[in-house]
Order: structure tokens, then C-alpha cells, then sequence
């Protein structure tokens, strides 16, 4: 029995996986602060608590995200876009493209049959289009993000948010909420308007089913309904879409230290 | 994973000559200017740097001032005192560093640039390039040559384009005579140019031996420094004496098994300006992961030298014109892509790396089209990533590492090695 830890410590959260014989046996979700290692110490923990296990038994801890180079005390780092594709292959094995929105990122990643990277695209120098920005369209509309998933569902006549940039966006939909218009009709516009983004970049790499959805946007079920609806395409989305990078990560760990082949 | 703060392993003697020779030609740039000693602008791409020293100008190139500056982190200053002048964002590094700079007194820490005393627009496929020629014209009163270098669409280029750029060089002639004082002298002209060969045929010796593994030389980093003498010495023995030098480095390096990074992993081929800014950042993102530049484009934005083309003393100004057309800089993007492919092919590469600019669309617009015909027509790994040659302010070192990391990374996979890189920074 080989026990290994993947740990993800993203723009907005820090997320850790526990693997065991070829299934998962913990996990760990909380926000991240200034004190990355603390928060890779506080992850791992967590999920150690969760699953019962203790830190002795890790066999190999294997750090991601733009934060993996402060999983001091793991023994590997792998970029988030290998442990992603890696991560959704796991999940979904017929995944051929990977669309991960995170808290400030979003990448598209074609993946092989092996779940290995071919081609990847990324969101350059802008935040719109990402967690970050529904959060803060949220927060002008009055909401929680957690709030607003499935509120679009009942849009009737959706806005068209133009602004391609967070804080214009903002601006935008503070224009809407003053002028009347319905929130479902609002959150309709924006997730049209990242939906349209993330489609650019997925373009980029090439569409082919299975896409697999990852990250913490892809909760949210209006922006799913809304990129099935332009791609014509039911998507993979699983209820573990946060932790796809540190599953990721995890893996990469278990095949370095010989427990299955990649 | 090499060791990215360590120096690169090189010899130094050819690295060190580049260095002084470059210092010798900004201290004998102090007293240039005026009647005794005029100097010329030109820029880089198709420049006619023979021809105006025929006529005993000294040449300035504020391409390469800019990029001095920005290698130097002192460009911003002069950008910034450009966009004050109303010069925008969206504007030319390299054209805003020069302006800045010409307002703030033309002081950089490598020495004073003089004003020009002639204006010779050698490159006339940037329209940015153009207005900035006309403001310099503008704010010096002095003469200013539009040379009007057709696009290159054809390789080799048509006849008539060739005669096109023949006329033009017989009215700067008459204008070099008139500015000068001097009668045209074909017999000098062609020295130059003979010197210019010698130089060429040494520079195309270095690039070639890119196609050894492991390759000696860093096609992109390193052939950026010894790109100097080519562009801006030629037509001197100088620069022909500096690439014999150079060769025989790479030759002890062979010798000696003193490569560029000391376990060759993937050999790349790199398109596009380099970040000057953060040059030694950026080089570094590629000697962590042991991967080596083994050919590289834009060594070659002045001229195409490598594929055939010299300078050739017996037909002086068919040859010069022929140069200025084919220039990397003034392919179209068929042949550049053309180029590009031959590259990776003939040198052997793994992948290809594409460094998008900011600040200049003209030479950056097509690399995403690039991109793509390279990944997904011929399959060819390829990686693109933006910031710019001028300006540090679009270099993200955390995207553009993270983006480049994932890349190696991918590529490592291909190849089935070692599952997991030891990455600790």
C-alpha cells in the first residue's frame, strides 16, 4: 500500500488529495492567505485528519499550482497543467480536452489517450473570464458566487456584458443592476461573455470530445449549461473538479515512486 | 534540473572581444558628428551600412541603443519620458526609448549618442519606423532617405524589385555626394563589401555549427551578442577578424566538450525578439530544463545570410539591394514559416519557442497563425509566449516560467523519461 499526497495551492485556495491504491482516500479544500507553506502544511493536515491517516504513512507528497514551489515538504513539483490533464484523464478517461477555470487563471489543455499534455492555452495578463471575476460581478449584483450557479437558469432576455476586462465589467453590470434589468438576465450576459473567452482558447488547442471541466467555476451550473450550449456537447464536469489538479499532482507522485504506471 | 544561477559554461575570449568591441564603438561614438565625422541613423533590417561608410559617416543604429538600454535596465526612463510627450502605450519600444532618450540628451551608461546628420530609413516595412524617422527628421532638420524596400514575397526576389531598389541607391548616392562633399567611390565600396563577405561567411560558419549534438553554440542568446559586428560593422576587417575568433572558440568548445548547458536535453528553434529587459531571466527558463537554442530567426533580422545569400563585391549594388530584400525581417510570412520549418528540420529541434512582442505588431503579427500550422499541421511542439523587447513593463516572470515549465514538462513526457522533474525553484 503506497500512500501519496497531491497538494494545489492555486491563486485562491489550497487543495489536497490523498491516493491509496489507486483510489482516493482524503481530501482538503480551504482558502489560501500570505503564508503559503503554512497553508500546504494546513491542506495536507486536513486531509490527513479527514481520512484518519498520519503524516508518517505519506510516501510521497507532490506539490502544484502557482504556489508549488512552497510545498516545502513534499518531495516533487509538477505544473498545474500536467497535473490537470493528468487529474481529468483519472476522472474521465476519454477526456481529450481539459478546460480549467480557476480563481485567476484559465487554461485550455489537449490531452493523448495516456492523459498527457499535447497543447495547452492560457488566459494572458487579464483576469476576465475567471473565478476572480464572477466573484466580483457577483459581489456588484448583491450576491455570494456561491450563490449565483444556477440563478441564470431562468434568464429570459440575457444582457450582453461587451467589457473583456474585470473592473469594467463591474462597472457594466452595475449600469444593468441600475437600469432595472433582472439579475438571471445579467448572470446570463457574463457567463455568455466568459463562455465566449474560454471558447477562443479551447479553440486554440482544438475541440474534440471528451472535455472534462475542472476548477472551481465549474461548479457553478449556469456557466456549464452555458458551455454545453455553445459547444454542442455534454461536458465532464465531476463533483472532485477542484481537486483535478491535486489528484493530478498526486498521480505523478505515485508513478515517480513506482506505485502504478502512469 | 542545471543549476540556472550558475553562469553559463562558455570560453569567454569570443564574448569578451564582442564586449570591447562594442565599447570601442560607443567611445569612438563621443566625437562623432558634424562635417569631420557625421553620422548616419539607420535601422537594422536591409541597413546600408557599406555604402554610408563608403562616404566616411559613422553609423548609429538606435535599434540596437534601445535594446543596449533595455539589456541594461535603462530603458523605462526613456519610455516613459516618450509617453509624456504624448507617445502611447500601444507605441514601439525601441521607438520610444529613442525618442525619450533624444529629449533627455542622448546620455545612456554605455556613452552619449550623437545627433544624427543624416537620416537613412533602410527599413521602410514598419509604418511606425517610418513616422519615426519623420519625427527625428522633424525635431533635426536634417536629411532623411526613405528607402522603399519592396515586401519579400519570392525567394529569390524578382528582378524588377531588385532594379526598384537599384534606382533608389543611385539617388542616395547623389544625395550622399551632396551631404558629404565627396564623389561616389566604387573601388572603396567594394572593398567594404569584400570585407562584409569575409565577415558573413564567418558569422554563416558559427550558425551552422548549431547542427552538431551536442550544439557548442546558443543560437538565440548567445548569437544575439555576436550579432553586433554583422549588423553594425561591417564592410570593416574588424568584423570578419571577430568571427574568426568566435569560430575558433566553437572549435576548442567541440574540443573540449564545453557546451552551452552541460547535458543537452531538448534543442529548440526560437522565433521572435528577445525580452531584452529580462534577457537573463528568460535565458535562464530555458538552461534549467537543459534545453538549447540550435537556430534561431532573428539573429537574422538583418540579413538572411545562412541560405545562400553574401554580399558580392562584383555587383556591388544589385548585391546590396538583394540583402535589403531579403532581410528576415522583410520575408513574408510564407517564407518566414518556410524558414522556420527548415530550421527544425535541417537542425535537428525538439520543439519550437515563439517570443511575441507587445510593442510591435509588424513583426509579431502571424506568430499566432505560426503557432498554429506548426502544432497542428506538421506536429511540431511548439510554445508561444508574449511580453516585450523593450519595455520590462509587460514581462511577467511567473506566467511566462509557469508557461514554460508546463512546456518542458510535456515535452519531457512525450519522450517517456523520467516521470517527474526534480524542480525545486
Amino acid at each position: 500500500m503506497t500512500l501519496v499526497a497531491g497538494v494545489d495551492i492555486g491563486s485562491t485556495t489550497a487543495k489536497c488529495i490523498l491516493i491509496e491504491n489507486g483510489e482516493i482516500v482524503g481530501k482538503s479544500l480551504a482558502p489560501v492567505g500570505v503564508e503559503l507553506v503554512k497553508d500546504a502544511e494546513r491542506a495536507l493536515s486536513q486531509a490527513l485528519t479527514e481520512s484518519g491517516r498520519e503524516r508518517r504513512e505519506v510516501t510521497v507528497v507532490t506539490g502544484t499550482g502557482y504556489g508549488r514551489f512552497k510545498v516545502a515538504f513534499g518531495q516533487f513539483t509538477v505544473t498545474e497543467i500536467g497535473c490537470h490533464a493528468k487529474g481529468a484523464h483519472f476522472l474521465f478517461p476519454g477526456t481529450r480536452v481539459v478546460l480549467d477555470i480557476g480563481g485567476q487563471d484559465t487554461k485550455a489543455i489537449k490531452v493523448d489517450p495516456r492523459g498527457e499534455v499535447v497543447d495547452f492555452a492560457m488566459n494572458d495578463k487579464c483576469a476576465a473570464g475567471t473565478g476572480r471575476f464572477l466573484d466580483v460581478c457577483a459581489g456588484a449584483l448583491g450576491y455570494d458566487v456561491s450563490e449565483i450557479g444556477a440563478l441564470s437558469l431562468g434568464a429570459r432576455h440575457p444582457v450582453k456584458v461587451t467589457n473583456t476586462c474585470t473592473v469594467f465589467a463591474e462597472s457594466e453590470v452595475t449600469s444593468y443592476v441600475a437600469r432595472g434589468k433582472d439579475p438571471k438576465d445579467i448572470l446570463a450576459g457574463l457567463y455568455g461573455g466568459i463562455v465566449s473567452r474560454s471558447l477562443s482558447l479551447m479553440q486554440r488547442v482544438g475541440v474534440e470530445p471528451e472535455v472534462t471541466f475542472t476548477g472551481g467555476v465549474s461548479k457553478n451550473e449556469g456557466m456549464v449549461r452555458t458551455l454545453e450550449h455553445r459547444l454542442v456537447l455534454k461536458i465532464n464536469v465531476s463533483p472532485l473538479s477542484q481537486y483535478v489538479g491535486a489528484i493530478g499532482a498526486a498521480l505523478y507522485g505515485l508513478e515517480r515512486v513506482g506505485g502504478i504506471p502512469a | 534540473m542545471v543549476d540556472a544561477t550558475a553562469e553559463p559554461q562558455f570560453l569567454t575570449t569570443a564574448r569578451d572581444r564582442q564586449r570591447a568591441m562594442v565599447e570601442e564603438y560607443y567611445a569612438g561614438l563621443a566625437d562623432a558628428g558634424g562635417p569631420k565625422k557625421p553620422v548616419a541613423y539607420m535601422l537594422v533590417g536591409g541597413n546600408l551600412t557599406e555604402l554610408v561608410r563608403s562616404f566616411g559617416y559613422e553609423v548609429v543604429f538606435p535599434e540596437i541603443v534601445a535594446l543596449n538600454c533595455a539589456i541594461k535596465h535603462v530603458s523605462l526612463p526613456n519610455i516613459l519620458h516618450a509617453e509624456s510627450q504624448g507617445y502611447g502605450l500601444d507605441v514601439c519600444g525601441y521607438v520610444k526609448n529613442d525618442l525619450g532618450l533624444q529629449e533627455l540628451g542622448g546620455q545612456t551608461p554605455f556613452g552619449r549618442i550623437p545627433p544624427p546628420d543624416l537620416l537613412v530609413c533602410s527599413f521602410s516595412g514598419c509604418y511606425v519606423y517610418v513616422k519615426w524617422w519623420e519625427a527625428l527628421a522633424e525635431k533635426y532638420g536634417c536629411p532623411l532617405f526613405m528607402l522603399d524596400v519592396p515586401y519579400m514575397r519570392d525567394d529569390p526576389p524578382l528582378p524588377e524589385d531588385v532594379q526598384y531598389i537599384v534606382a533608389q541607391l543611385n539617388e542616395f548616392i547623389a544625395l550622399l555626394e551632396k551631404t558629404t562633399g565627396r564623389t561616389f567611390d566604387l573601388a572603396e565600396l567594394k572593398r567594404m563589401l569584400a570585407h562584409s563577405r569575409k565577415a558573413e561567411e564567418g558569422w554563416v560558419n558559427y550558425l551552422a555549427s548549431g547542427r552538431r549534438r551536442p550544439s557548442p553554440i546558443e543560437a538565440y542568446f548567445e548569437a544575439v551578442f555576436y550579432m553586433f559586428p554583422i549588423n553594425v560593422l561591417r564592410g570593416t576587417p574588424a568584423a570578419a577578424e571577430f568571427y574568426a575568433t568566435v569560430n575558433s572558440e566553437v572549435d576548442e568548445r567541440v574540443r573540449t566538450g564545453t557546451f552551452p548547458v552541460p547535458e543537452e536535453k531538448f534543442r529548440l528553434v526560437v522565433e521572435g525578439v528577445p525580452p531584452y529587459p529580462s534577457y537573463r531571466t528568460f535565458w535562464d527558463f530555458f538552461r534549467k530544463w537543459g534545453a538549447v537554442s540550435v537556430a534561431a530567426t532573428y539573429p537574422k533580422v538583418g540579413g538572411l545570410f545562412d541560405r545562400g545569400f553574401l554580399h558580392d563585391p562584383a555587383r556591388p549594388l544589385e548585391s546590396i539591394a538583394e540583402y535589403s530584400l531579403g532581410a528576415y525581417v522583410n520575408q513574408s510570412w510564407p517564407l518566414r514559416r518556410k524558414l522556420i520549418e527548415e530550421y527544425v528540420r535541417d537542425f535537428g529541434a525538439d520543439a519550437v519557442l515563439i517570443h511575441g512582442i507587445k510593442s510591435c505588431r509588424s513583426f509579431t503579427a502571424g506568430q499566432g497563425d505560426l503557432r498554429d500550422r506548426l502544432i497542428h499541421d506538421l506536429g511540431i511542439p511548439t510554445l508561444y509566449i508574449e511580453s516585450d523587447h523593450e519595455d520590462p513593463r509587460y514581462f511577467a516572470p511567473a506566467q511566462i516560467k509557469n508557461r514554460m515549465d508546463a512546456f518542458f514538462e510535456s515535452l519531457d513526457r512525450r519522450r517517456g523519461s523520467t516521470p517527474l522533474p526534480l524542480v525545486t525553484t
